[in-house]
């Protein structure tokens, strides 16, 4: 089968572009076949018409609205026939049937498509396809105004895989967390499904009609002036210009923008630079001293994976000096893991802090920082840090640091950290400041604006596309208040609401339109950088969904152009020869992303005069003992991600913590609250209540608490998300929307089990996830040399190394290294894992019972003091022991060594001892102690990867180094007939890192990083000294401290305590 | 027995084992009276009990088939929890039997005599709990046919190198070897059943397993010879089971597993364990069966000396491994012996055992400790539940706390577990009362054969005092 999109845009071309990507067109096809024919007809005779088909899907609300299943069971998603054995002319037909469902599904959703739309089996196969083999398109994602370039794996249609598109000038291959889950939402059962209208259910026309003369009226009567939009940042260029179109039919309607984040800088930077809209790049590659005032920059903003690989290259002593990284921060963050200086302190403290390293710095930061530092008075202890960061930023040179303020500071310190950046001569070198991708004010003032407006009834129309306002924003911005029923303004308020699911948002809605999830249309959007990108779809929309641009078209009152069209025309608009469109269309699309459209420099530097009133109108938070912290989650960032059960369960970086979020705090503050891990506690902060379970965090700041935001969803529908962890949202202020003092804690009745996939976070003084100061590496103490000696010295002949060698010389010889000096434990490796390797999700109970399925973890140990450690992150997966304890304890035979030096698991042979895992010293294996595979609904099974078994129960499983792609790239190389090369193989963890901190190939190809990397000095094997003689090295993790602040001595004891 | 318990003579001489006022007839009363009794209402209350444990297991086991091995507390990095647990402690208990009827016979310990049935039955009923463990604790018990060696279809052979293959033959072979020894030594009192029935179905089914047993002098000397060479078969396997099943763990490279020290400290615990539950049924049985006279307090005693023998050497193997961890300076081992197994989350399990293991059996060097029936019986409890200790502390303690600190997790049994344990319990339970209701407790031939020697021998005294 095709992807969808060739069917509706004719047949693909047949040239091939840099993925092979069947390059999709609207122009005829120059031989039309059959499908064409039978597209064109019934193009031609499209009815927009209702069909009916709307009352006879639904015979009734409850049966649509009571069970999500229902739909799944009363519409199968295959036709007759489709579970035949897929063998001979069968396979044939299931794949015709399953394209012409799929299609199908889609045909019907929208009654202003041709409503008899036929498909037709293939008569002639499309050149692309093959079934069995994987075609890849390039798309685009878009997260808080970043839109990243991604390049998705399809398999008969079905997209299977979310990887970055390595062409893309930002992902360069690597996708984070939420690209890549993102793929399991297209499939999600509990996506919305049904346009209604209260609880009514209506065809698309209906809201067709309602909108039109809703327009046609406002238009006449004020310009629109009572109709407002609530939408997400606006990144998308067809999305501005839809607006721009909308505006002008209806001058006097408004567009407010929310945002989850990134108010802050954008303000600073707009203030700065007069009014312009600004954003700021940062070139970490170039900055050999980082000071990160509270920014998580390596996870937390937009464009991370750009940071990351930029840092992480920096983190590599083979490619030059290392830098060195001083963070301050409240909360341990992923960042702050990679420090080499860690400062906890209150996020109220960072302002002080900035100020003290302004001062230090002097010129154009000084005059600032006296203003600020009376507001934020720093502790005199904290004067020695200053210095020794003040003086290294000095020392570094003009254009070689860095000072980056995080997202949830004030504007205060942004000013301060652009001032500072300034006066080490930091500008247009390791800062760019370019014209920002979105061009306008964003942030909880304006939803205040709109709710101000609704509250005095001046708005009857609120068409809201922003994702679920009404959980995200904290209660008193006031959104939930004025759409819930018994609001007097409400009565005359008609509000429209698009989005995935039905959540808490839809529940206050008038008319709800179910959103197509990104993969099911056309768009744009631009990334941090101001690339454009041009997302193409994968598939029909599955569950009915509209995209929001055909939603937002309907305010144009034009006839009905699908998203396609409006995004064509609009691009055809755009470009000056329309001669050359086609041509050019055709390569956007193929490779994903329109070349030169990152966005310019803006002219003039910043006016830190200005900022001045920025440090005058912050006004210092509560004062109070116990500071709370706000912050967007690693997993379901404000929440969108909530339902996502991949994202649930995948551990939270620090705290490994699955299925929850918790109230955080630092061991001293615990212990002087009387406090421990999963106690319920009753946090009042500004006269409201909440109680909350707490979890204690080695290293958190003293005196404050931080609560991950996207927790406790009640949406209708969201049923993974329902009941998990707790919504935050009712005590927040969008005064203080990020962090304020004054709250309490106090400890009240019951517990809270808390399921956790490491319990554990000391090493034990064992030499596991080594770690140490560049210097201790080149001059190793006694200490140290012993360490070495045990990881990586010679093994000891009859001892420790007494069974046969196996002659591994010839072929390939499978090896992997993992460097922990680059790896910042973000995780994309572990959902990249399991989206490549079938891998099941259990739930909260099971990984309570400690049987999580991911076959990569990374393991977090802390070391040091409990309060204040350095923290150390260790992926670790199947390492392919030569003398694997697993094999020999086996009674079946059922995991086995290839001659490639794989340790193969035979899921069929499997009767499940589990000896294999408990003889594991490195405990990768993972039993399917229940059939976790059962009861995967239709859209489900469609996500499955067809290369990898689906494990039944009773059968053990571990990380293949994905053998699947081995064995592609050797299909590859043999009809090719050369041997695999390094680029065309790598596992689904390696592929997706943004810092490359891991590397496969053949250890008998000495060319190949990987070998280079496992002869490198800081190679070792992970308990080496078992004599397992792992394929998989790690590589030492190495810090470049100050010695102004650590002496050199001090570090070299890894794992005390 | 007061007349036995006030001469303490040496165990090797036979004389006091049996009163001498019994002659064949009353022997044969006596002895078979239990089987032709009406049970009274003690045994059907014991054996209501034992069947709805039974039932317990019928229900865990459904359960565990139905859902999967999931419904029990087992999870990474426990892999084997109460399944194992549960089939070494079983197996251990089975070993009384073997090495009563075997060992003893060969080395010709007349004292063995009145006991040895019940120890047999008691290794059949135990092996046979013990054997459903390895089947039900597999992820797919419908494949496990896989670890047995036979020309498969798929051309794949089991892995011989795994000690769980080994396990298969030693156990199978274990219970068939019991098995046979067990009915070979009914055959003449099966006879003797159905010479004594009353109905002719009782004579039916008794003749039938009798065999045609009809005492003639061919009979007993192929029957001798046969018992014998049985007796000789089983000897290997008094060691060899649990060496094997010690390889389970030794062959591994856990810390808290892979220790030389533990064929030799399995055999002994496994025979410390088993003369325990010998106690602790022989106690009641003896008292219910009135049997007091043939089961003498010189028996008890005699098999508490063993369970001191024993606790010592499994009390030497506590040392040893500590020792080693301790003399090696590995760290993993240190952990495991001397942070996790006495501190750890498992430390209650841990010390528990060494109060059953290795503090409870020294009691026994005291005679009055040995002759006392209320203290032996508590005593013999006690080891009991020490051995079941003992296999958790290895077991879970080791597995829960190995290599990396990562991985280290909790194990808890659900009520899944307990259920099976219980059910097994049931199931032994059952399985005894039914041996008490429908076969001789003790061996009545052999009985009679030694009351027939020491009258023998009382008479050769005599004639040559004269």
């Amino acid at each position: 089968m095709p992807p969808m999109n060739t069917k509706r845009d004719g047949a693909p071309s047949q040239e091939s572009s840099s993925f092979a990507l069947p390059v999709v067109s609207d122009r005829p096809a120059a031989a039309p076949d059959a499908v064409g024919e039978a597209l064109e007809h019934a193009a031609a005779n499209a009815d927009s018409a209702e069909h009916g088909y709307g009352q006879s899907y639904w015979r009734s609300l409850e049966e649509k609205l009571g069970t999500s299943e229902y739909m799944e069971e009363s519409r199968p998603e295959f036709p007759v026939g489709a579970d035949l054995p897929p063998t001979g002319f069968i396979r044939r037909e299931f794949m015709q049937l399953l394209g012409a469902s799929l299609a199908l599904a889609g045909a019907t959703a929208c009654s202003t498509r041709p409503a008899d739309e036929k498909l037709l089996p293939y008569t002639k196969t499309p050149p692309e396809v093959t079934p069995g083999n994987p075609l890849h398109y390039a798309s685009a994602m878009t997260l808080s105004g970043h839109t990243s370039g991604l390049l998705i794996t399809a398999r008969e249609g079905r997209p299977v895989k979310v990887e970055g598109n390595p062409d893309h000038p930002v992902n360069q291959g690597a996708a984070c967390t939420f690209e890549q889950a993102w793929l399991l939402s297209l499939y999600d059962p509990s996506r919305a499904r049904v346009l209604r209208q209260g609880k009514t259910p209506r065809a698309q026309r209906v809201l067709n009609e309602t909108i039109a003369s809703l327009v046609g009226k406002s238009a006449s009567e004020n310009g629109g002036s009572r109709v407002r939009f609530l939408t997400e940042a606006v990144g998308s260029p067809l999305t501005s210009d839809l607006r721009n179109h909308i505006i002008k039919k209806l001058p006097n309607a408004r567009f407010h923008s929310a945002s989850s984040n990134q108010d802050t800088q954008a303000e600073t930077l707009r203030t700065l630079f007069g009014g312009q809209h600004v954003a700021a790049l940062y070139d970490f590659s170039q900055a050999d001293i980082v000071l990160s005032l509270d920014a998580d920059f390596l996870e937390s903003c937009p464009g991370n994976l750009r940071n990351i690989r930029e840092f992480a290259d920096r983190r590599d002593p083979r490619k030059g000096k290392l830098n060195r990284l001083y963070m301050a921060e409240a909360r341990f963050s992923i960042t702050g893991g990679m420090a080499d200086h860690r400062l906890r302190l209150k996020s109220q403290e960072v302002l002080g802090l900035a100020a003290a390293v302004a001062q230090a710095i002097g010129g154009s930061a000084a005059s600032l920082a006296g203003a600020a530092a009376a507001k934020s008075p720093l502790r005199g202890e904290l004067g020695n840090w200053v210095q020794a960061v003040a003086s290294d930023l000095r020392a570094a040179g003009p254009g070689r640091s860095l000072v980056i303020a995080g997202e949830r500071q004030p504007a205060a310190v942004h000013a301060l950290a652009h001032a500072i950046n300034n006066a080490l001569g930091n500008g247009d070198k390791t800062v760019r400041y370019i014209q920002a991708p979105i061009a306008e004010a964003t942030g909880m003032s304006e939803v205040r604006t709109l709710v101000q407006d609704i509250e005095a009834g001046r708005v009857d129309t609120l068409v809201i596309t922003a994702y679920n306002p009404v959980f995200t924003l904290p209660d008193d911005v006031g959104l939930g208040k004025v759409l819930s029923k018994d609001h007097p303004a409400r009565a005359r308020l008609n509000v429209l609401y698009t989005a995935l699911y039905e959540d808490e948002t839809s529940a206050h809605v008038d008319w709800f339109i179910p959103a197509a999830h990104p993969l099911e249309t056309w768009g744009d959007g631009r990334s941090v950088e101001g690339t454009v990108s041009i997302a193409q779809p994968l598939i029909q929309p599955l569950f009915n969904g509209m995209p929001e641009s055909e939603l937002l078209a309907m305010f144009l009152d034009e006839p009905f152009r699908p998203a396609y069209q409006l995004l064509r025309d609009y691009w055809r608009g755009q470009t000056a020869n329309a001669a050359d469109f086609e041509a050019r269309w055709e390569s956007w699309v193929a490779q994903g992303f329109i070349e030169n459209t990152a966005s310019n420099p803006v002219a003039g530097s910043p006016d830190f005069g200005a900022a001045a009133s920025l440090v005058a109108g912050y006004t210092p938070p509560a004062s109070g003992d116990l500071e709370l912290n706000f912050v967007n989650d690693y997993k379901v960032y404000d929440g969108r991600f909530a339902n996502n059960s991949w994202l649930q369960e995948l551990p939270e970086p620090i705290t490994k913590m699955v299925w929850d979020n918790a109230a955080l705090l630092g061991p001293d503050t615990a212990k002087a609250l009387n406090l421990a891990p999963g106690d319920m506690a009753e946090l009042t902060y500004n006269g409201q209540k909440l109680t909350v379970p707490v979890w204690v965090v080695p290293g958190h700041a003293d005196n404050t608490v931080t609560i991950a935001l996207g927790y406790g969803r009640n949406g209708l529908h969201e049923q993974v998300a329902k009941g998990v962890g707790f919504n935050v949202n009712p005590i927040r202020t969008s005064k203080n929307p990020w962090f304020d003092g004054g709250a309490t804690l106090t400890k009240v009745r019951g517990s809270y089990k808390f399921s956790l996939t490491q319990t554990h976070w000391r090493m034990e003084n064992r030499p596991i996830a080594l770690d140490m100061p560049i210097s201790e590496l080149e001059h190793p103490s006694t200490e140290t040399q012993h360490t070495l000696h045990r990881v990586k010295g010679e093994l000891k002949p009859g001892i420790q190394d007494n069974l046969v060698d196996f002659d591994y010389s010839k072929g390939y010889k499978w090896g992997m290294a993992i460097d922990l000096s680059r790896c910042t434990g973000c995780s994309a490796c572990v959902v990249a894992c399991q989206a490549e390797n079938n891998i099941p999700v259990v739930g909260k109970e099971q990984v309570g019972r400690s049987r999580e399925m991911n076959w990569l973890r990374i393991d977090r140990y802390f070391e040091g003091p409990e309060n204040d450690p350095k923290m150390v992150m260790q992926p670790v997966m199947c390492v392919h022991c030569e003398k694997a304890p697993c094999e020999y304890v086996c009674p079946v035979n059922a995991t086995v060594h290839s001659d490639e030096g794989l340790n193969d698991m035979v899921y069929n042979r499997c009767v499940g001892t589990r000896y294999c895992s408990n003889n594991c010293p490195y405990k990768v294996r993972r039993f399917n102690y229940l059939h976790y595979t059962a009861g995967k609904t239709a859209t489900e099974k469609m996500l499955m990867n067809p290369d990898v078994t689906v494990r039944n129960r009773g059968v053990m499983e571990k990380c293949t180094y994905c053998v699947q792609r081995i064995e592609r790239a050797r299909i590859d190389a043999r009809v090719n007939k050369h041997l695999i090369k390094e680029a065309d193989l790598k596992t689904a963890c390696q592929q997706t890192c943004a810092a490359q901190a891991i590397v496969f190939g053949s250890l008998n190809d000495e060319n190949q990083l990987v070998t280079q990397l496992t002869e490198d000095v800081r190679a070792y094997k992970l308990l080496h000294e078992l004599g397992t003689r792992p394929r998989t090295s790690h590589l030492i993790r190495v810090r470049n401290p100050n010695t102004a602040l650590e002496p050199a001595k001090a570090a070299t004891k890894e794992g005390s305590h | 027995m007061a007349e036995t318990a006030a001469t303490p003579l040496d165990p090797l001489e036979p004389r006091d084992l049996i009163p001498p006022h019994h002659d064949d007839k009353s022997l044969n009363e006596t002895l078979l009276d239990h089987v032709w009794r009406k049970p009274g209402k003690g045994w059907f209350m014991l054996f209501g009990l034992t069947l709805s444990a039974l039932g317990l297991l019928v229900v865990g086991v459904t359960y565990t088939l139905a859902r999967g091995i999931g419904v029990w507390g087992n999870n990474q990095p426990v892999g084997w929890a109460f399944d194992i647990i549960n089939f070494v402690w079983w197996v251990g208990i089975g070993h009384a039997g073997t090495l009563i009827s075997a060992i003893l016979l060969l080395f010709q310990q007349k004292w063995r005599t009145s006991i040895n049935r019940f120890a047999e039955a008691m290794t059949l009923f135990a092996v046979m709990c013990a054997g459903l463990f390895p089947l039900l604790h597999t992820g797919r018990p419908w494949f496990a046919f896989w670890l047995f060696p036979y020309p498969s279809t798929l051309g794949a052979w089991p892995q011989f190198r795994s000690p769980l293959v080994w396990d298969v033959f030693a156990i199978s072979t274990y219970l068939t070897v019991s098995a046979l020894f067990w009915f070979v030594g009914l055959i003449p009192d099966l006879a003797a059943l159905r010479d004594s029935s009353k109905t002719k179905l009782q004579r039916t089914i008794y003749g039938l397993f009798a065999l045609g047993w009809r005492g003639s002098g061919r009979h007993w000397h192929n029957y001798k010879i046969a018992y014998l060479l049985l007796a000789g078969l089983s000897t290997p396997l008094v060691v060899s089971v649990h060496t094997i099943v010690s390889f389970d763990f030794a062959v591994s490279l856990l810390p808290g597993w892979h220790a030389t020290i533990f064929p030799p400290y399995f055999v002994a615990g496994a025979v410390f364990s088993g003369f325990a539950m010998v106690i602790t049924l022989i106690v009641p049985a003896r008292k219910y069966l009135g049997l007091r006279d043939v089961i003498t307090d010189r028996h008890l005693e005699n098999m508490n000396k063993v369970i001191l023998a024993t606790g010592l050497i499994v009390s030497y193997g506590y040392m040893m491994e500590h020792f080693i961890a301790w003399y090696s300076q590995n760290q993993f081992e240190f952990w495991t012996f001397y942070v996790n197994r006495a501190t750890g989350p498992y430390a209650g399990v841990y010390w528990l055992m060494i109060a059953c293991n290795v503090i409870t059996p020294n009691i026994f060097w005291f005679k009055k400790c040995r002759t006392s029936v209320p203290i032996m019986w508590v005593a013999s409890i006690a080891v009991n539940i020490g051995m079941w200790c003992e296999r958790f502390i290895i077991i879970v303690t080791s597995l829960s706390q190995d290599f990396l600190p990562s991985s280290w997790g909790i194990y808890t049994p659900t009520w899944v577990d307990w259920c099976i344990y219980i059910g097994t319990l049931g199931l032994f339970g059952t399985l005894f009362l039914l041996f008490l209701k429908f076969v001789p407790a003790v061996a009545i031939s052999e009985v009679k054969e030694l009351q027939l020697e020491l009258k023998h021998a009382a008479h050769q005294k005599s004639h040559g005092a004269h």
